[in-house]
């Protein structure tokens, strides 16, 4: 038999059979090998010697908590988002919704009327890229009607007497 | 954790999916329970792995409370994950995946220093001997002791993934394969950094013979 750690890619066999992971048709030969090499017989030695220095290492028991704090942190996270929408929720509807939509009438209607004293009049070539179009206005008005009647119909269903 | 469901099928079971038979584990098909909302399934993963994955955490930061804050997170991700997870590789090599990322961002951050600084000061607080009903003399203890911190500095002292390539091969008796895809790397390249680490514990060690 050549002898492994002649070859890379045969050396981690010996590191097997000092494990004591070598399959049985693998450790006969090497068996025979290793009693006539001392290279070989060194390398187990010594591989052996690290094996049982490593078995003595052992892990520490796990905290007693260690379950109890993950499953926290679990719970945490699963029920962030719908304590969050529990809390929030109404808050958007009721508030945020009324609010952004009186601030997008605002808007809008700064930018209608907004004089532009100081603006060149554009040239006809660029009239069409530049500012406010007015189909941009009708579908910037229709938004905010569509908002308009979704905030009504909240109210309404906010007003209807709970079962 | 009381009232777990053990194991009701051996470690491999041959499972049929959609007319194809495929080898599945047994953790793996737990972990599809999960993805289907089941907590008592992921409860059994966390029995099952939880104290090889601290173990493996702590010789790989030497810090108990360090390893049981990444093993918290590799779990913690490992249910996050539950929704997308699919059995592509064994449930272990994706585990000890997750862990070994941690543990070497870990290392990497320098959240270990304090840890290599107490290595030479603290011994009599790290809970590795075992109480055996023989009670061994204060010397065979303190030589226990001291082997036992050899061994550990031998151990540290190995680059990072040198160090998680031993840890799975001697402790998980993981293979070469499982070992690699856990890494991100080729199977002779987990052959190449096992034998480097073999040989420089050989090197530090040799006198314990």
């Amino acid at each position: 038999m050549r002898c492994p750690l002649e070859t890379r890619e045969d050396r981690e066999i010996l590191v097997a059979y000092s494990a004591g992971t070598l399959n049985a048709g693998d450790t006969e030969p090497l068996e025979a090998h290793v009693q006539s090499c001392a290279t070989c017989r060194e390398f187990v030695r010594g591989q052996r010697v690290v094996w049982e220095a490593l078995d003595g290492w052992e892990g520490p028991p796990v905290t007693a908590d260690f379950d109890r704090r993950l499953l926290a942190r679990i719970e945490q996270e699963v029920s962030w988002w719908p304590r969050m929408r529990s809390r929030l929720g109404p808050l958007l509807i009721h508030r945020a919704l009324p609010v952004t939509a009186v601030a997008a009438l605002v808007v809008g209607g700064v930018l209608l009327e907004r004089p532009s004293p100081l603006r060149v009049p554009p040239s006809p070539a660029v009239v069409q890229a530049d500012g406010l179009q007015p189909d941009q206005v009708v579908r910037a008005l229709d938004e905010m009607d569509v908002l308009n009647q979704f905030n009504h119909s909240m109210k309404a269903a906010a007003a209807q007497p709970k079962m | 954790m009381p009232g777990l469901p053990q194991p009701l099928m051996p470690e491999w079971v041959n499972t049929n999916m959609g007319g194809a038979t495929a080898a599945l584990d047994y953790d793996a098909e737990l972990m599809l329970r999960v993805k289907d909302g089941d907590g008592a399934s992921f409860a059994a993963l966390l029995e099952k792995h939880r104290p090889p994955l601290v173990h493996f955490l702590y010789r790989m930061v030497q810090d108990g409370a360090v390893a049981e804050e990444l093993a918290q997170e590799a779990f913690l991700r490992v249910y996050r994950s539950r929704g997308t997870y699919e059995p592509t590789a064994k449930f272990t090599t994706w585990l000890f995946r997750i862990a070994t990322h941690l543990a070497l961002n870990a290392l990497r951050d320098g959240r270990n220093e304090r840890n290599q600084e107490r290595l030479d000061e603290r011994s009599g607080d790290m809970p590795a001997v075992q109480v055996e009903d023989r009670r061994p003399s204060v010397e065979q203890s303190m030589v226990r002791q001291a082997t036992l911190d050899e061994v550990r500095r031998a151990v540290a002292a190995l680059p990072d993934k040198q160090r998680a390539a031993v840890l799975m091969h001697k402790y998980r008796e993981m293979e070469y394969t499982q070992i690699a895809k856990v890494l991100n790397c080729s199977e002779s390249a987990v052959k190449s950094l096992l034998f480097r680490a073999y040989e420089t514990l050989r090197a530090r060690l040799a006198h314990m013979a």
